[in-house]
């Protein structure tokens, strides 16, 4: 295509753009004061009046809605990085389970994956709150003397409780994400050459100290863009919280659009927060990345 | 004589796999007493302690919601016809005029799904607010599925489009819906999109519902296919310019193809994904299967049979979403056998 | 009298940093005639028959391919009516993968010429059987062997019917044991009188084919003459020496 085309057909899309957006807007508006609701964020600052059951910094009902929106986030970012780190590990472990030499080891974590894998979150989600814990007795399911304890009231461990719903949502989204992150660890180790493997071994170097030393490093640049995009995964579902009755930044947007039936602004707050969430994720996994390559300079 | 063998070479395999040291037998000894305590209390509850009447009792709910009895032949016909297309897609004779037709006849299960549903001419009509259970679940999938996929294509080639215009609008679109969660995509799709129409324009939630899903997966798809379409060499392009193919040609005839068939075990991987999103819909208001199990724990003859529900619909995800996924890898094998080193 | 196929004046093409690729290349081929371009890798000789069908662009200089002329504009039309009647055969063979042997010969004819479908197909099944692997019709590029693909990818060249044909290298990428079998399918069709440009560095078909060679160096032409001149004695220092270098490695 030569020049004059393109800024032609440009002009062209443009134009179609700005109709198609413009009879979108058009609705929008004839559709919102039909409805009675105008387009403002002057409702923000007025009290909410409606209690949350868990949350960081000191909140009331008479808090304004922007506090508790900002309450929401940082449960959300609460519940987002506990179970990232918990799948991490736990994901870690399978994936090596699955690529070891043990072959019931290997055949466990296979099966464990296409399970996880295989059924949706929701239900997994659903499955470890009202069977895992609801399901649970009220005097203690499991405890070990008072430092740890297992009940229908959640977790408890040192002073340090976490209700039931915020327990069963990080049983559900590590486990959910372990299973992926398996996935990433075992391709990463995959694609390490067999070679590599062979010359470890021929040097007479241990299983553990070859992984540790040889294999581990060279699979990393593979697994940490996977691993980045799980983790983000991991935060889009967390808004799955909901289901559970948790109150992450999701659910109080639902329950505000309930309240005061501003849909729009309320999905403009929810993109903003989950922009700011991705930024944060995949900026922090970039400067790991550099940090890892920075420490071996093989290239 | 041979079968004594055979068990020596068993054993011998069997030591070297799992008690080759310390630390292996150890884990392996812990895994055989796990398993067997658990086959053990599964089996114990699976026959003495659960109750599988709230499964069989309700069966035709599973399957079709609160869909009306004497009309139930017409979901069951859509999903019979579903399953042989699905049949004839992948084992069927190697026919061209049959190949030629097939992507028809999956454009046409909608308008068929649809009309077997709704009603109308010859079927008394029934209102979307009855369908529900599996039915609903597979219509969801293979609506936004069919949707999806041409208007993935056309992202992904705008993405790559040497307008700067037309791949800066495709970018955005494609990043934003990839950032936000698809239950915010598809309670904000039942919310806005009646807002963004006409007054007097109405859709229903299932349309509204697939909508969403279609949005939301198609920048998924255009991801999958721009990798595709970034592998292909460009000595291809090149080759077809030679022959004198014009530039929609080329794109028709060698770079769709192309990227659609490196694209293909991702885009799989998606329709099996999109089919267990669609359990999303459970809390957004649609009796879909896993709406249907939330539905009949809150029936009071019912209640607390938690652990029955739960595990027959991760059997009935899991048995589907297995099928989907060998049937995906059949396709990809058959499609590489005679085009292997791709 | 014959008339030119291409006339080329003064091509020049840089790159940044002032290097050139093609530097003030002149030239004419007749019809019926064949072509060696030769020379060192790096020399321009792939960019200059790339300009004959409009794959590369020059930012000087004047090419008339078949009558049609072409400028540094490049405009669109005339370079699209150029390559429905000139054929090109890569190094790497760019077969479509995802078509068999046979729609890979028949995509341009039904697609650019609109031809019926099976007046393409038996078309492309006597090129195919003019080069020996009319068994292969049905097959995919990726079970032929390199000399077989190489073939195919005449044919499909052929098929448009071309009253040019430009090989850029083809037979680098084979095993030498394929190479003859190509070789010989480009030394028939110049018995049968087809216009041909061909890159190579085979020396001993160059000189059975070839009515005119020209040696490349830095998107220089260093020399045009005959190939009893060019091979036997040739002018310049720059000729003999790429002539024994290859004469070393073969």
């Amino acid at each position: 295509m030569n020049r004059n085309q393109k800024i032609f057909s440009q002009f062209g899309i443009c134009i179609i753009c700005i109709s198609v957006i413009g009879i979108l807007i058009n609705n929008l508006t004839i559709n919102l004061i039909r409805t009675g609701l105008g387009f403002n964020f002057s409702w923000i600052f007025k009290p909410a009046s409606f209690a949350l059951a868990e949350h960081v910094l000191p909140y009331s009902s008479s808090d304004s809605y922007a506090w508790a929106l900002f309450i929401g986030w940082l449960n959300s970012l609460k519940v987002i990085i506990s179970s990232l780190l918990l799948a991490t590990c736990l994901g870690t472990l399978i994936g090596f389970a699955r690529t070891g030499k043990n072959s019931l080891l290997g055949l466990f974590s296979a099966g464990y994956i296409t399970i996880i894998r295989q059924t949706p979150l929701l239900l997994q989600l659903m499955f470890w709150y009202f069977v895992g814990f609801l399901g649970l007795k009220n005097n203690m399911f499991f405890h070990i003397k008072n430092i740890f304890k297992i009940s229908n009231q959640g977790i408890e461990f040192l002073g340090l409780t976490l209700s039931s719903e915020f327990s069963a949502l990080l049983f559900g989204l590590s486990i959910f994400t372990s299973a992926y992150i398996a996935e990433v660890i075992r391709g990463g180790i995959l694609s390490v050459s067999r070679g590599q493997w062979e010359a470890f071994r021929s040097l007479g170097l241990s299983e553990r100290k070859g992984l540790l030393k040889i294999i581990i490093p060279q699979a990393l640049p593979a697994i940490i863009p996977g691993l980045t995009s799980q983790y983000l995964n991991l935060a889009k579902n967390s808004t799955l919280a909901i289901a559970v009755g948790y109150s992450d930044i999701y659910a109080i947007n639902d329950t505000i659009i309930n309240q005061t039936g501003r849909a729009i602004e309320c999905f403009l707050i929810l993109l903003t927060s989950f922009l700011l969430l991705n930024l944060l994720i995949s900026n922090s996994m970039e400067t790991i990345n550099k940090i890892i390559i920075n420490s071996r300079k093989y290239n | 004589m041979l079968n004594f063998t055979l068990i020596k070479i068993f054993f011998k395999k069997l030591r070297k796999t799992l008690f080759s040291n310390s630390f292996n037998t150890i884990i392996s000894l812990l895994l055989i007493v796990i398993t067997y305590l658990f086959c053990l209390n599964t089996f114990k509850w699976l026959i003495y302690n659960a109750n599988w009447e709230v499964i069989t009792s309700n069966l035709p709910l599973y399957a079709f919601g609160s869909f009306p009895a004497d009309e139930r032949w017409r979901p069951a016909a859509w999903l019979i016809s579903l399953l042989v297309l699905s049949l004839v897609t992948l084992f069927g004779p190697k026919w061209k005029w049959l190949h030629k037709n097939l992507l028809i006849a999956w454009a046409s299960t909608i308008p068929l799904g649809l009309y077997l549903l709704y009603g109308g001419i010859g079927l008394s009509p029934i209102m979307s607010r009855h369908w529900g259970g599996l039915t609903l679940t597979i219509l969801l999938t293979v609506c936004s599925s069919i949707l999806s996929l041409p208007l993935g294509i056309i992202l992904a080639l705008c993405r790559q489009s040497s307008i700067p215009l037309i791949q800066k609008l495709s970018s955005i679109y494609i990043d934003v819906m990839r950032a936000i969660p698809l239950i915010a995509v598809l309670f904000f799709g039942q919310l806005l999109i009646p807002l963004f129409l006409p007054v007097g324009i109405e859709i229903d939630r299932v349309w509204r519902a697939i909508f969403a899903f279609t949005l939301f997966v198609s920048a998924y798809i255009a991801e999958d296919i721009r990798g595709g379409l970034q592998s292909i060499p460009n000595t291809q392009i090149e080759a077809a310019n030679s022959l004198g193919l014009n530039q929609y040609q080329i794109i028709q005839l060698i770079l769709i193809p192309q990227a659609l068939r490196i694209a293909l075990p991702a885009l799989t991987n998606q329709s099996i994904g999109l089919f267990q999103n669609t359990s999303l819909m459970a809390i957004l208001g649609l009796v879909e299967l896993l709406g249907v199990g939330r539905s009949i724990l809150a029936n009071p003859e019912f209640i607390g049979e938690y652990i029955e529900v739960y595990v027959w619909l991760a059997c009935v995800y899991w048995s589907v979403c297995t099928i989907m996924a060998v049937l995906a890898r059949y396709l990809e094998k058959r499609m590489t056998i005679n085009q292997a080193n791709f | 009298m014959k008339q030119p196929i291409v006339i080329a004046k003064n091509l020049t093409k840089s790159y940044t940093k002032g290097l050139r690729a093609l530097d003030n290349v002149s030239l004419t081929v007749n019809q019926g005639k064949v072509l060696v371009v030769m020379g060192p890798s790096g020399s321009g000789k792939s960019t200059l028959i790339r300009t004959f069908n409009g794959l590369e662009t020059f930012d000087r200089g004047e090419l008339n391919v078949l009558g049609i002329k072409i400028d540094s504009t490049h405009d669109e039309r005339q370079i699209q009516r150029i390559r429905r009647r000139v054929g090109m055969v890569f190094q790497q063979f760019n077969l479509f993968p995802h078509l068999s042997i046979l729609e890979n010969i028949t995509l341009a004819p039904i697609n650019v010429q609109k031809r019926r479908q099976i007046d393409a197909e038996e078309y492309a099944m006597y090129l195919l059987n003019q080069m020996g692997i009319d068994s292969h019709a049905n097959k995919y590029p990726s079970q032929l062997s390199g000399g077989e693909q190489q073939r195919v990818a005449i044919a499909r060249a052929l098929a448009l019917k071309p009253e040019l044909l430009l090989f850029d290298e083809p037979t680098s990428a084979l095993d030498p044991e394929r190479i003859n079998e190509v070789l010989d399918a480009i030394r028939r069709l110049a018995e049968q009188g087809m216009t041909m440009v061909v890159v190579t560095h085979e020396v001993g078909f160059a000189k059975d084919v070839s009515d005119q060679v020209l040696f490349m160096d830095s998107g220089k032409v260093i020399e045009k003459s005959t190939p009893d001149i060019f091979f036997s004695n040739a002018r310049h220092e720059r000729s003999r020496k790429f002539l024994n270098q290859l004469d070393k490695h073969s």
